[in-house]
Order: C-alpha cells, then sequence, then structure tokens
C-alpha cells in the first residue's frame, strides 16, 4: 500500500520525468524489433512500419500505462475542474451571486458560531469541568432570587458534606496594588484555600494558601497571575518571596499561576485569602452572602447533583432548628440550589445566542434554497448541453460526479470567503459587546472554525447539487436535443420545485424579519423605560477607600465634604453627591428594611430592598423627582440625622393610599431599639437598579451615608451642559485630597443606560441584519425565477400576443404569479413566525410574541420585494415581440 | 509459424514475474524471454505488456532501474523485488493447482463418476 502511495506520489511529483522515461522506453522497445525485423531480412522502412503496427496504437498503451500508476482519477479531477472554472468565468453574475451569498450564510453562522462554541459548547479550562457546581442561597419570595452564599455557609459545609470532594468560596474585589507611585486599582479575587484545589489547577510555581492566613491578622500573601507577574519579574520563580503592597499593605508573594489560568470570566490579577473574623463564620451571618461572595464545589466521583443538593438541604433543615430566624427565612422560601458551574455561569447569555445562531442557520438555508435555485435555473440553461454531452457518450454517472465536483467547488470557494467573513464578523462582535459577556473574551478565530466552515461548505456542496443532478437525470427521459427547452415532464417538475423554494424563502424571510421586529420593538420598549431619574448630563465615578486610612466613618466623612465642596466650586456643576451604589451599576444587592407597624400579610415574608446611603446632594445630581416630602442632604449626615428617603415603590407596597411620610423604619430584617428607627422624610422617583427591565418594583430606601458608611462609593456629578473636562476635573479633584486615591468606572449615566441595553441591542442589531440579508437574498432568487420563467416561455408569449393578448394583460400574468408565490410565502411564514417568536419569548420585553403589528409590518418589505422583483420579468415578458419569437423557432 | 494460443486474463502479469526471475531484463527482453521460454507458443500483444509492467511496477512487485543495452542504448531494466518473488510463488502454486484440477477434470472418463 505504502509503495503504491510512493510510487503514485513519484509520478505526480515527477510528472514531466516520467512521461519523458515513458515515451523513451516504448521508442527503445519499438526500434529493438525495428532491428530484430531488419535482421530477419525486412527492409527498414517495411520493418518500422510492421514494428509499430504490431505495437498498437500508441496513445491507447500510453494511457493505460498512466492508467496503472493510478494517474487516471488525478487527470479526470484536474480536468473536471478546470472545465468547471471555465464554466463559472463564463457567468460571472451567477458566480458572483453564487459566492456572495454563501460568504454572507457561511460568514454569519461562523460568526455566530464562534461566540457559542467560545460560550456554551467549549468546556471550562479545568479539569472534569462538568464536576465543578456553584451553589447560591434564594429568597423568592422576598423578591431575592439569588444572593450568593456566607462565610458562614462555607464553614459549615465544608467537609460536612459528603457529595464535594471540595468546597471553596471566592469573593471578587478590588484593591490598590502597585509600588508607591505607580498604584493602580485592580481587580482582585479573594478565595479559601481549597480554591485552587476544587478547580483542579494552582499555582504554576509556589504554593496554594493554608487555613493559617484566613485571618485578618495572617493574611498578607498574595498569588500572582502571570500576566501580573511580568510587569514586574522576568520569571516566576523570582518572584516568589518577593513583596508587593495592597492598600497600603506588603504581601508576600507565594505563589505564580500559570500563564493561560483563568477563572471564568475573572479580569482578576491578583489572589489573596478570603479572611474573616470568627464572628463572621457564625450561625447569625449565615444569611449575610449579599452576593459578593460565592460557593463552588467539586462533586465527588460518583456522586451526582441530586445527592449533593439532598445533602445541603438536610444540613439546612438541620441549622435552621437552632436558629432564631428560621421562621422568616421559611417564609422566604429560603434555599440553597446547586447548580453547575458553567451552565450557571453562561444561563443568562445562552438562549440569545442559541435563537441567534438559529437565526444565522435560518439566513443559510434560504441561502442555499437561493442557490439551489439558482442552479436549478442554470442547469435547465444547459439542458441541452448536458444532453449532447451524453448523447456523444458522457455517462450519467460522469455528468453526475461532475455536478457534484462542480457543486461543491462552488460551496468550497464561498466558504473560504466566508471564513474570511467569519473573521471579520468576530471583530464586529467585539465592537458590539461579545467581550463582556461571560467567557466573552474567549471568542476569537481559530482552525475549529475554519474546519467547521469547510465541512459545512463540503455538506452544502452535496445537498445543492442533489436536486441538478436529479434534474439532469430527468431531463434526459425527455430527449432535449429534439424538443425546445421548454416543455416535457422535467421542466414542469423542475418550475415546480423552483417556485416551492421561492415560497420556502419567503416564508423564511418572514420569519426572520419577524423576529427581528420584536428584537428591536422589546429594544425601543426598553429603552423607553423611565429609569426613575434625569440620566442626562450626570458624570459617575467610583472610590474604594483604602482601609488603612479611612478607618473611621470620620474620616469617610471628611473626605465626602472636601470632595463636595470642591466639585460645587467647578464651573459649569449643578449639584454634587455620593451614594454607595447607583442605578445600574452592576450591582443590585438588596437588604431587609422592617417597617414599624407594618403587620405581613399571611403568608407575607420580609422583603429585600435596594439600599443606598446617600451624601451630599445626591438625589439633585441624578435627577430624582420629588414625590413627597424632601431629598437627603449633607447636612443629615452632618448631623447625625435618623431620617430616610424612599421610593415610590416602596412608599406604594407598605403604604397604599396614604403619605409615607412620617413612617418609621429599622434597617435590617429585625426591629431594633425605638432610637434606631428611621423616620421617612421624603418619597422620590421608583429607582430601576438592575435594568431598565427589571421586572418586579423592588422599592428603595436612601439612608445618610453617616448612619450606614461604607468602605466605597459613587460620586455623581450634574452639570449644566454635557463637558468632556469634567471627567479629569473629577479626578483632579480626588486626588488633591488624596493623590493616592484613584477613581475608577468613570461615566455618565447615559453610558450605563447605553450598556445596561446592549444585551437587547446587539441581538436585535444582529437579527436585522440577518434579516436584511435574508430580504436581499429572496429578491435576488424571486427575480431569478421569474426572469427565468419569462425566458422559458417566450415562445408562448409570443404566440398569445400574435394572437392578440395585450401588453397589459401579459403583465398581469406574471403579477398574478408573484402574488401566489408571495401570498403562500407568507401564510407559512406567519405560522413558521408564531412558532419562532414563541422559541425566543424570554428575549422579549413588553412585547406579545405573536404580535400582530410586528407581524404585519414585516409583511411589507417582504411584499415589496416580491412586486419589485416581478416588474422587471413581467416588464420584459410584456415587450416580447411576437415576430422576434416566431423568427426565432 | 507454430500455433499459438490466447493469453488467458491475469496469466500475463504470472510470465512476466517468472520472465524477470531469471535476471533483470527490459520490457522487449521481457517478450523475448516469455517467447523463448514458453516455446513461442503464447500470443503476447506488444501494446499490452507495458501497462502490465507499470502496473506490477506500482504493485511493488518488479522494480526498474535505468541501464544500458547490449547495444549501448539507455534501457529499463526491470527486476524481481522480494514482494515480486513471494507473490511468483503464491502464484505458480495457485496455478499448478488450477491447471491439474482442471486437466484431471477434462481427463474424466465416463463411468468413473
Amino acid at each position: 500500500m505504502l509503495s503504491r502511495l510512493r510510487s503514485l506520489f513519484r509520478a505526480l511529483r515527477g510528472r514531466r520525468r516520467f512521461e519523458q522515461d515513458m515515451a523513451a522506453e516504448l521508442e527503445f522497445h519499438i526500434a529493438q524489433y525495428t532491428e530484430d525485423l531488419v535482421r530477419s531480412g525486412l527492409p527498414p522502412a517495411e520493418a518500422a512500419r510492421r514494428a509499430r503496427l504490431e505495437f498498437g496504437p500508441r496513445n491507447t498503451v500510453e494511457e493505460n500505462c498512466r492508467r496503472s500508476r493510478g494517474l487516471r482519477p488525478f487527470e479526470e479531477l484536474a480536468r473536471h475542474l478546470r472545465y468547471a472554472v471555465r464554466l463559472f468565468r463564463k457567468t460571472p453574475v451567477f458566480t458572483l451571486t453564487a459566492l456572495a451569498t454563501l460568504a454572507l450564510c457561511l460568514g454569519a453562522n461562523l460568526t455566530i458560531f464562534a461566540a457559542l462554541d467560545a460560550i456554551v459548547l467549549r468546556p471550562l479550562p479545568f479539569p472534569n469541568p462538568s464536576r465543578l457546581v456553584t451553589i447560591f442561597n434564594t429568597y423568592p419570595k422576598a423578591g431575592v432570587l439569588r444572593d450568593g452564599s456566607s462565610i458562614a455557609n462555607y464553614y459549615e459545609r465544608r467537609g460536612r458534606i459528603p457529595a464535594f470532594s471540595s468546597l471553596a468560596l471566592y469573593q471578587e474585589t478590588t484593591a490598590i496594588a502597585g509600588l508607591p507611585g505607580a498604584t493602580a486599582r485592580e481587580p482582585v479575587t479573594r478565595v479559601t484555600p481549597d480554591f485552587f484545589l476544587t478547580l483542579g489547577r494552582g499555582p504554576a510555581i509556589g504554593r496554594s494558601f493554608t487555613d493559617r492566613e484566613l485571618t485578618f491578622e495572617t493574611d498578607n500573601v498574595v498569588i500572582l497571575t502571570d500576566q501580573y507577574r511580568r510587569r514586574y519579574f522576568s520569571t516566576p520563580a523570582q518572584a516568589i518571596g518577593r513583596q508587593i503592597p495592597l492598600d497600603g499593605v506588603p504581601h508576600t508573594i507565594i505563589g505564580v499561576l500559570p500563564p493561560d489560568f483563568r477563572f471564568l470570566s475573572s479580569e482578576s490579577r491578583l489572589y489573596v485569602p478570603l479572611s474573616s473574623s470568627l464572628a463572621d463564620r457564625g450561625s447569625l451571618n449565615r444569611h449575610s452572602g449579599g452576593n459578593s461572595r460565592q460557593l463552588i464545589a467539586r462533586l465527588r466521583p460518583g456522586a451526582t447533583l441530586a445527592q449533593a443538593q439532598a445533602q445541603v438541604d438536610a444540613q439546612n433543615a438541620s441549622l435552621e432548628t437552632q436558629d432564631p430566624q428560621a421562621a422568616m427565612m421559611a417564609a422566604a422560601g429560603f434555599r440553597s440550589p446547586i447548580v453547575p458551574l458553567h451552565a450557571d455561569h453562561i444561563a443568562s447569555i445562552r438562549p440569545t445566542l442559541i435563537g441567534l445562531q438559529a437565526g444565522a442557520l435560518l439566513l443559510l438555508l434560504i441561502g442555499a434554497v437561493n442557490l439551489a435555485n439558482l442552479l436549478l435555473i442554470r442547469a435547465a440553461g444547459r439542458a441541452r448541453e448536458t444532453a449532447v454531452r451524453h448523447a456523444l457518450g458522457a455517462t450519467r454517472a460522469h455528468l453526475t460526479s461532475e455536478v457534484f465536483l462542480e457543486t461543491t467547488l462552488l460551496t468550497l470557494a464561498g466558504s473560504l470567503l466566508g471564513i474570511a467573513l467569519g473573521a471579520a464578523g468576530i471583530h464586529l462582535l467585539s465592537t458590539l459587546g461579545a467581550e463582556r459577556l461571560p467567557l466573552g473574551a474567549q471568542i476569537a478565530f481559530n482552525p475549529r472554525l475554519a474546519a467547521a466552515g469547510l465541512l459545512a461548505a463540503l455538506a452544502l456542496g452535496l445537498v445543492l447539487a442533489a436536486p441538478v443532478a436529479w434534474f439532469n437525470l430527468r431531463a434526459h427521459l425527455s430527449a432535449a436535443v429534439s424538443s425546445q427547452a421548454r416543455g416535457g415532464s422535467a421542466s414542469h417538475a423542475a418550475q415546480r420545485l423552483r417556485h416551492a423554494f421561492v415560497i420556502a424563502q419567503i416564508a423564511l424571510t418572514l420569519v426572520l424579519l419577524s423576529t427581528a421586529g420584536l428584537l428591536s420593538l422589546s429594544l425601543e420598549r426598553a429603552a423607553a423605560v423611565p429609569p426613575g431619574f434625569r440620566p442626562d448630563h450626570v458624570l459617575t465615578g467610583q472610590l474604594s477607600f483604602p482601609g488603612t486610612q479611612y478607618r473611621t466613618v470620620s474620616t469617610l466623612l471628611a473626605f465626602n465634604q472636601r470632595l463636595l465642596d470642591s466639585l460645587a466650586h467647578q464651573p459649569g456643576v449643578l449639584a454634587a453627591g455620593t451614594a454607595t451604589n447607583i442605578p445600574l451599576s452592576g450591582n443590585s444587592g438588596k437588604s431587609a428594611a422592617t417597617v414599624v407597624g407594618y403587620r405581613p400579610r399571611p403568608g407575607e415574608s420580609p422583603r429585600g430592598h435596594y439600599s443606598y446611603s446617600t451624601d451630599g446632594d445626591y438625589f439633585k445630581a441624578m435627577g430624582f423627582s420629588l414625590l413627597e416630602g424632601r431629598f437627603l442632604t449633607a447636612a443629615d449626615s452632618r448631623a447625625n440625622r435618623r431620617v430616610c428617603v424612599v421610593d415610590q415603590d416602596f412608599a406604594q407596597y407598605y403604604f397604599p393610599g396614604q403619605s409615607a411620610l412620617g413612617h418609621r423604619l429599622f434597617e435590617g430584617s429585625e426591629p431594633g431599639p425605638a432610637s434606631d428607627a428611621f423616620s421617612i422624610v421624603g418619597v422620590v422617583s421608583s429607582v430601576k437598579q438592575a435594568s431598565l427591565t427589571d421586572p418586579s418594583a423592588q422599592g428603595a430606601v436612601y439612608y445618610p451615608f453617616a448612619l450606614r458608611p461604607d468602605g466605597a462609593e459613587f460620586i455623581a456629578v450634574r452639570a449644566a451642559l454635557p463637558r468632556s473636562s469634567l471627567a479629569p476635573a473629577l479626578q483632579t479633584a480626588v486626588r488633591q485630597i488624596d493623590p493616592e486615591l484613584p477613581v475608577t468606572n468613570l461615566r455618565s449615566m447615559q453610558q450605563r443606560i447605553g450598556s445596561s441595553l446592549i444585551p437587547r441591542r446587539s441581538p436585535a442589531l444582529l437579527a436585522a441584519l440577518f434579516a436584511l440579508i435574508a430580504l436581499l437574498l429572496t429578491a435576488i432568487g424571486t427575480y431569478g425565477v421569474l426572469s427565468y420563467s419569462v425566458l422559458l416561455r417566450r415562445g408562448e408569449i409570443g404566440v398569445r400576443m400574435a394572437l392578440g393578448a395585450r401588453p397589459a394583460q401579459i403583465r398581469r400574468h406574471f403579477l398574478a404569479l408573484s402574488l401566489r408565490l408571495l401570498a403562500a410565502g407568507a401564510i407559512l411564514g406567519l405560522a413558521g413566525a408564531a412558532l419562532a417568536n414563541r422559541a425566543i419569548r424570554s428575549l422579549l420585553f413588553n412585547v406579545a410574541p405573536f404580535d400582530p403589528f410586528t407581524l404585519a409590518a414585516a409583511l411589507v418589505p417582504i411584499a415589496a420585494v416580491a412586486f419589485f422583483a416581478c416588474l422587471i420579468p413581467a416588464h420584459r415578458a410584456s415587450r416580447i415581440s411576437p415576430r422576434d419569437v416566431l423568427s426565432d423557432s | 509459424m507454430p500455433k499459438t494460443a490466447e493469453l488467458l486474463p491475469g496469466t500475463l502479469d504470472l510470465l512476466i514475474l517468472k520472465a524477470v526471475s531469471l535476471g533483470p531484463l527490459h520490457g522487449y527482453g521481457i517478450l523475448l524471454r516469455i517467447g523463448q521460454i514458453s516455446s513461442n507458443s503464447l500470443d503476447i500483444p506488444q501494446g499490452s505488456l507495458y501497462p502490465a509492467l507499470y502496473r506490477l511496477e506500482h504493485q511493488g512487485l518488479i522494480a526498474a532501474e535505468w541501464g544500458v543495452s547490449d547495444n549501448n542504448r539507455r534501457a529499463k531494466y526491470y527486476s524481481l523485488t522480494p514482494a515480486g518473488r513471494r507473490r511468483l510463488r503464491e502464484e505458480t502454486a495457485g496455478w499448478n493447482r488450477f491447471a491439474s484440477a482442471i486437466a484431471a477434470a477434462l481427463n474424466a472418463v465416463p463411468g468413473e463418476g
């Protein structure tokens, strides 16, 4: 076998050499024979003649020799390919249309597939990634669907859930890192020692954390990612044992992670121990997860998710028996669900990606139908040529294999363009915000995609060739040589098939159009939701105070006062304030509030509310409207007044039909001493915290910063005009007070609203793009089929005109045909749209899946396309001159 | 001219292998050698020799090398490879079995069966 391949390879490589050798060898044979014949007495001329005659036809012998060396199939392939390329070059419009269709459809699919593959299909980069799970706490009846896990949860479960081989807690945060003068706020992950053990990958050099490093006194150790290590040390080994300041405290480097280590979508450059106090670990803090800390675990080999869930449920139940808050937690529907880590991480984006891939496949289907139609028309145009070649001895197998070869050549060429387009599409995805998707940074062009593209092209080539091959075989039955191309059962069947393809195309395009319409309508309705404040001309930024310098409330208050004073004196600044959280910040954690005198209805559980601590003129800066009473101001914080402001949702929930002013509430889920209660002094417009499409009215409470301080806050500044110099001015104002304190996350509120809509805008844009391409393809397809049908029926039309038919009648005939195709396509398409739109229900906002307005609107462009695509052919038909037609035949 | 027999399909390969097993030969020499060892009783169309040679070379049963003929011309010489020698042995045995079976069948006398 190997020797055969080698000999074939030699023959192919040294093709010229092979031919020369063969000629020399045969020549030698004939010369020798001639000599022998001369020696036996024949005259030389007669001897040469005899020798050649007996040798046989030289060409046939040579051809047989080549075949013996396995060269034949390659020669034929090359000849077929040359022939196909020549044909394609003869019909440039067809070829370019086909290539563009293939490139667009495959490019769109590859682009979406790149995202789907990186995010959904590829497993996480850890050993046995399917065994990784995450556990969170949920209090659905309190409106808190997800609340992370608490430190107490970790210590209570560690080693006590047999289905877990290990369990770890982590918390994404930030810290000021770097040497003095070159400090920057870096994303940091705080982890328990078993974090790397659970993932199955840890430091490439050095060690992981130990349990002893989990207290505040001993936690000054750090593990670097390889990217961060490169900044300061040329090799990982050099970093070990060195120190790096984090929030002003020197930390010893004990390990460096491998270069390709990345935990989910984490941007963290440094890992530090998740230290805690004994109080944090106690049962009183069991329910203070607060969404910033997450629990991950690895299932023990053989253990199932259901077993783990049962064990966690049983432990929760037994712990709750000793918990004074048990009744309240039960009322809130407390549970700790366990879900696969990968699936959980990408849950928000998965339906969108699958929907988009389905849309792209639909586009491919439309493109394929279009190509099939164009190829059929082309085959019909060549029916006579095919029939002649058949008559001249080309076998059916030969003609059929030629069709397959030709079509595959076309799809492969198209796929190369499509792959290039896909690579460009991946760049488009990143401008549409794909990198911010979970695992989105992994989206990249890779050989897997190219291979997928080529495979798809091969499959498509085979599928597209089938109808053409079928047509050719049928066409032979009716002797196309003698008859006109028109007539015969084959061309009728082919015509029906072409019409069916146009109908399918119209239907599929309608599905895409209506889906794109619903997504844009959802986007429009989401963007129109009032956020509760006026987002124009508001700049926001984030500050995180290092605990070392800002240990007391008074230092924090003093900082705020200086900053707000300084900002108030900036030209053009209308108002400035601070708050511990701002709308659409990405943090939508909730906490409980207890309203004095409020009696829960039976079965009603305490609710979580968005809670903010504000200083300065936060409400004015953000542009909240005041509905009742007054705003909180800097004076409330300075005077330690126990007052608060609530939003309209909160007021309506607890005090329906009456004024909220004067009512009192406690922070947290328990009433405290009367002196700790806050009096409601104002009601402001309801806020959209998580997103503009927040499903429920959660309610919000605003406290004075002094009474509920925090180590991190946002600054909000409202300017009279949009000013690009405002951001540097804000940074300068902060640096004048504390040169080592960076302002991060600097964005206007309008930008925040804009990016909060990206998950809706990008899919809507892509769907619209797909629908547009589909519309274009349908226009080409309908036009092609109708023009061809005019061409086919030239003779008939000529005769009809000769018999007195008026051009308008002919035109009407073709318009009617176009309308019939449109009507059939529309009916099928509406049914398809109803199904498809039901499937994407979860992506819609304030739009019914079956929206008659959208469907009607989707019909308009498709009807226009069908109408205009038929205008030119119909016009051309009406201009056919009977004389030309009759003289033709 | 002696009476010649038509070649049975597949026997040309066997004859070529036999011919070159006696020493390297060029194509024309193989033709002569077959004539010699079969006492010129087989009719071999000259044109069918070379495709057979190329096929056998392609299968690795014979090897080719350019050399110089008796009358000082460049000629391509074929020789048997070990695989060819093995094949020749097997085919010869197979042929003999076949031939004796056919002979026995044709020599059968009525009444013996």
